[in-house]
């Protein structure tokens, strides 16, 4: 939501003064502007705000990339914030455990803004789960505890604490 | 430290098992001990060791930047986890990296600067500490000093309570409480220092001034 938004601005070092509301029933953002209704929808928001700040790589390089990066914040929005059951959340961990296997990275080898809203997202689920649920999506855990370390990004939401040493499983 | 041999099957699993929850050899930047390890691996590892896999392909990203990555190259026998046997012949680390760490600290493994910094600020801080002289447990103790009636010389009952002197004992400052019938108590304040005066010791002796004082209680009793 707006919250998040203005994480994002600060994260992106673009100066403070956007306006944030919000609309209907999901509480979609909605970035007010000077001339006209105003731009809605995080997503869209989010995009508009790293291409403000000429962090355009953010958004992926070649055009795969992009396609990629596209992918998952509408996976975020649709799948992480549309789902609200226990069972949504689980399906939604498995797919990203399942797609995090061979990547550093939710675009492959870069941080772009889909790691970013994907970490957002995803925080108020990580901080709920379990040891043994953290071991279990392994992947996930490797990702998000490798996010909010990044530079920047974590600011003033709490840190997920991960242990090093697995204690439900021994081999992979 | 180290993986063993990473030319071997064994070597690599080790590797792969460490990298199963880090996306990097050191911290969460690609450095230079991501290349120290890369270019001692033969291959890409097999897909069955996926995260050694993946790490591989990621780092292989890089390879054009490599020489500008952070860090300083240590020997391979310096990274991976901390129980693996280092088997390249380069001096062990004795540090035990791996353990559980329930705080979850920002520092997965710290450099040896890091390490000397860290240890030369201990021990300043120890050898600080210990010039500190102790601290005196002190306490504020109020006493409310009853007199038997309303006839009684108040002043006369102040000037007996402050003759008791003792060593780590301290008279403050007093006024006059009535309680009714037109009897004033006398509410003193006093520090003292705890293995010195206790209250007992305090009763006992304001207590043996039987023409002036009925009673005495401690109203209020705080430690600074």
């Amino acid at each position: 939501g707006p919250e998040e938004l203005a994480l994002l601005e600060r994260l992106l070092g673009l100066p403070k003064g956007n306006k944030y509301g919000v609309q209907g029933e999901r509480k979609v953002p909605v970035l007010q502007t000077n001339n006209g209704p105003g731009l809605t929808g995080l997503m869209t928001i989010a995009a508009h705000l790293v291409k403000q700040a000429k962090k355009e790589q953010l958004l992926g390089r070649t055009a795969e990339e992009k396609a990629v990066v596209q992918q998952w914040l509408e996976y975020r929005v649709t799948r992480v914030d549309g789902g609200s059951s226990k069972e949504d959340t689980r399906l939604v961990l498995k797919d990203l455990n399942i797609h995090l296997e061979d990547k550093v990275y939710l675009a492959g080898n870069m941080f772009t803004l889909a790691d970013i809203l994907m970490y957002y997202g995803l925080h108020r689920v990580m901080v709920d789960l379990t040891v043994q649920e953290k071991e279990k999506y392994l992947n996930v855990s490797r990702w998000f505890n490798h996010i909010q370390h990044y530079p920047g990004v974590r600011q003033h939401l709490s840190n997920v604490v991960f242990i090093k040493n697995r204690l439900y499983t021994n081999a992979h | 430290m180290g993986f063993g041999d990473l030319k071997s099957p064994a070597g690599l699993r080790v590797l792969n098992e460490f990298l199963a929850d880090r996306s990097y050899i050191e911290g969460y930047v690609p450095s230079q001990a991501d290349i120290v390890v890369f270019e001692a691996i033969a291959a890409p590892p097999p897909a069955d060791l996926y995260h050694a896999l993946r790490w591989y392909n990621h780092i292989k990203s890089y390879e054009k930047q490599k020489a500008s990555l952070p860090g300083v190259k240590k020997a391979l026998g310096k990274y991976g986890p901390a129980d693996v046997e280092d088997t390249t012949g380069a001096a062990t680390d004795s540090k035990d990296d791996d353990d559980i760490d329930l705080f979850g600290s920002d520092d997965e493994e710290e450099s040896e600067e890091a390490k000397k910094l860290r240890e030369e600020r201990l021990a300043q801080y120890e050898s600080k500490k210990s010039k500190k002289p102790a601290v005196v447990a002190k306490s504020s103790i109020l006493l409310d000093v009853k007199p038997w009636d309303d006839e009684t010389d108040m002043a006369k009952l102040e000037e007996c309570v402050r003759s008791i002197q003792a060593d780590g004992l301290v008279w403050g400052s007093s006024k006059l409480v009535p309680v009714g019938y037109g009897i004033k108590k006398l509410q003193i304040q006093c520090v003292v220092e705890d293995d010195k005066v206790g209250t007992d010791m305090l009763e006992e002796r304001i207590t043996a001034f039987e023409d002036y004082v009925q009673s005495m209680d401690v109203a209020a009793f705080n430690k600074i």
